[in-house]
């Protein structure tokens, strides 16, 4: 089975790619309008979105950043995974039943129009608006990119393709994506979410399974080993120190209920009932899929300290030379499917928020009304938005690496910042005016640019986005507090009663 | 607090943001956020863990243990203040507590270790990196329980589905309407 290592790598990848492009087929079918494209005409089961909630969440970052991040700052990157269960809390606490609501009472499709509804502003949905696309084309890009490059790893192993260019790369893997997002919209999305949530499962159960095989001592040992060489790398706060660590659990664990590419998903379930099964199942999901971050992490750290493999060139490599040292050419298979099915499962999810942005927002908030025949231009505009990002990995690749840097600040830490409070507070507080809202999604942006082009480095580690998110909270609640109390329309009104 | 936790959280927010000043302020330390490993390209390491303390071990300990409040008044902000009872805030007191006692056990056996040198393990971990790794994850879990078992009682009570549905109707009517 070893000899065949890369050709069964490779077949798991192209069967995995075509069970995708398969369900785009299947999902057109069902795409009747643009609501069934961009929330799947409110209709999913539990199963469904709790796979797709938990799917989208993990994205490549978690299998190749992820591991790689505990290579470099040992169990620092732990807090990042750590928050799920309270980052999931919240935004079901806050977020999962009010937004289902306001979707249904006033048909919504996107979020900003769940934001124009509870703040009857048209300048508030712009700037989320504005905020998901810049966002959406940073972390497209750095998806694509990465996709492309795992790729061209695993094919140019082949003697057939040894030779493949990274461009080719790009283009088959954007094409799977576009050809299944455009056809099927949201539906062919959530659908392949549910196989890509399950694949990410099994791979990191079996992660772990060969990564506590690796050491005689089991994990134990290889925590050891890192302990003997620097406590601290294995100690709660790692090598990043205690605030770095305390600004993930912040970010990440609060800012879960500010990224708009999960939150919009609790828009798409059938019943509100459902929210009580979907909260433990994306979790457990969550749970078993990042066993492979940590697993892989702290197995690799400890092997290079040891001798018993050569220190990496770079982090982002832990995850493939794990692979190619310690798993199965099966399991590797699997993996390497599960690594497309996180980056895919986010990426249609990008794609899908932002093209509701421009064609439907943007639109909205400018002339009043979104564009005609909404259907096809999402469509046409998918396309677009896939070819520009890849067209910006790219650029960033061979050219000029800050385009996509300035857009990656834009990142989950951005949406935390600027979505948070006015989604997750808003929607449960009647006080939160307009000015509150506009005052803290222009400090949030302002706050992650400047800390980003400045590439300012803040005391013990304290993040940029950490300071934009506290920085936000403080302005929304506070400038709210100080304007006058809104007069809300009476719908939404009697619904924050409920 | 089932009435005001607005200003309950705008407070701890504040309190979180002259926190995080303070510790800018305090005096650094040059491994304060990790300094690149002598024998491996790509590791950091965060060497003398007492140093990295040393100036704003306090003040980190008492950011952490606010975020948590932080966190169990947001969960209470998102509950409707009519299920706002005495029993589901002893139950989100109870939960705060737990969260607080993970934190406090996470941090202390840190301590321990930087004063001794010596730790125990447990499943796989050291017992400070153990309370992070499954004390942290299962912090969160009286939370969930409370969403989860409690969902009919404290979310979505059978009086909220009948309000909304009555709601629904009536929009959908005045929509039509005009």
């Amino acid at each position: 089975m070893e000899a065949f290592r890369q050709e069964i790598i490779v077949g798991a990848v192209v069967l995995y790619m075509l069970f995708c492009v398969a369900t785009g087929l299947w999902a057109m079918k069902r795409t009747h309008d643009s609501s069934d494209f961009f929330i799947a005409g409110r209709g999913l089961g539990p199963i469904v979105v709790a796979l797709a909630l938990f799917s989208s969440t993990l994205s490549g970052f978690g299998f190749v950043g992820g591991p790689g991040l505990v290579y470099s700052i040992g169990v620092s990157s732990f807090w990042m995974v750590v928050i799920s269960s309270t980052g999931y809390a919240i935004g079901f606490f806050l977020v999962a039943k009010r937004i289902r609501m306001i979707a249904e009472l006033r048909d919504c499709l996107s979020l900003p129009d769940v934001v124009a509804a509870r703040y009857g502003s048209e300048a508030v949905r712009f700037l989320i608006a504005i905020t998901i696309v810049l966002g959406v084309m940073g972390y497209l890009a750095t998806q694509i990119l990465a996709m492309a490059v795992v790729m061209q790893a695993i094919l140019s192993g082949t003697e057939t393709f040894a030779n493949i260019g990274l461009v080719t790369c790009v283009i088959i893997s954007s094409a799977v994506l576009i050809f299944y997002c455009v056809t099927g919209g949201i539906i062919a999305s959530v659908y392949t979410d549910v196989v890509q949530g399950a694949i990410m499962m099994v791979a990191g159960t079996l992660i772990l399974i060969t990564a506590m095989n690796v050491f005689d001592g089991g994990m134990q040992e290889a925590t050891s080993i890192i302990l003997r060489d620097d406590s601290e790398a294995i100690m709660p706060f790692g090598a990043a120190g205690i605030m770095a660590s305390l600004g993930w659990f912040f970010v990440f664990g609060l800012g879960l209920a500010g990224q708009p590419h999960l939150i919009t998903k609790m828009m798409m379930n059938k019943k509100m009932e459902d929210n009580r099964s979907i909260l433990p199942m994306s979790l457990i999901g969550y749970v078993m899929a990042a066993l492979l971050w940590i697993s892989i992490g702290i197995v690799m750290r400890a092997a290079v300290i040891d001798g018993v493999i050569d220190p990496l060139s770079v982090p982002d490599d832990a995850a493939s030379i794990f692979l190619s040292v310690f798993a199965n050419p099966l399991l590797a298979g699997v993996v390497f499917a599960g690594l497309f099915a996180a980056i895919m499962s986010t990426s249609d999810a990008f794609l899908n928020i932002g093209t509701a942005a421009i064609i439907h927002d943007i639109p909205k908030a400018i002339r009043g009304h979104s564009v005609k025949h909404e259907l096809f231009w999402a469509r046409i505009v998918t396309v677009l938005l896939a070819v520009v990002a890849a067209s910006f990995a790219l650029y960033s690749h061979f050219r000029d690496a800050t385009l996509v840097a300035l857009l990656g600040a834009f990142g989950w830490g951005t949406f935390a910042a600027s979505i948070f409070p006015v989604v997750a507070v808003g929607l449960n507080w009647r006080g939160a005016t307009v000015p509150g809202a506009i005052t803290a999604i222009t400090a949030a942006l302002a706050i992650n640019f400047v800390v980003q082009l400045a590439g300012l480095a803040l005391p013990y580690g304290i993040s940029g986005p950490l300071v934009a998110f506290l920085t936000s909270m403080i302005l929304f609640i506070g400038v709210s507090l100080v304007t006058r109390k809104p007069d809300l329309p009476e719908d939404i009104n009697r619904l924050m009663d409920i | 607090m089932a009435r005001g936790v607005i200003y309950w959280i705008f407070a701890v927010c504040v309190l979180m943001g002259g926190l995080l000043v303070a510790i800018m302020l305090a005096e650094s330390v040059p491994n304060a956020g990790g300094v690149a490993h002598s024998l491996f390209p790509g590791m950091q390491a965060g060497e003398d863990g007492a140093a990295r303390l040393e100036f704003i071990g306090g003040y980190a300990f008492l950011f952490q243990s606010l975020l948590l409040i932080l966190i169990v008044a947001l969960s209470i902000l998102g509950v409707s203040e009519r299920h706002r009872s005495k029993e589901f805030l002893v139950y989100m007191a109870a939960s705060l507590a737990f969260m607080l006692f993970i934190w406090w056990q996470m941090y202390s056996n840190h301590q321990a270790f930087l004063e001794t040198g010596e730790t125990g393990y447990f499943m796989g971990f050291p017992i400070a990196t153990a309370w992070q790794m499954y004390g942290t994850w299962l912090g969160a879990i009286p939370l969930i329980l409370v969403y989860v078992l409690g969902f009919n009682k404290y979310i979505y009570t059978r009086d909220d589905a009948e309000a909304f549905d009555k709601l629904l109707r009536e929009f959908k009517q005045t929509e039509e309407h005009d």
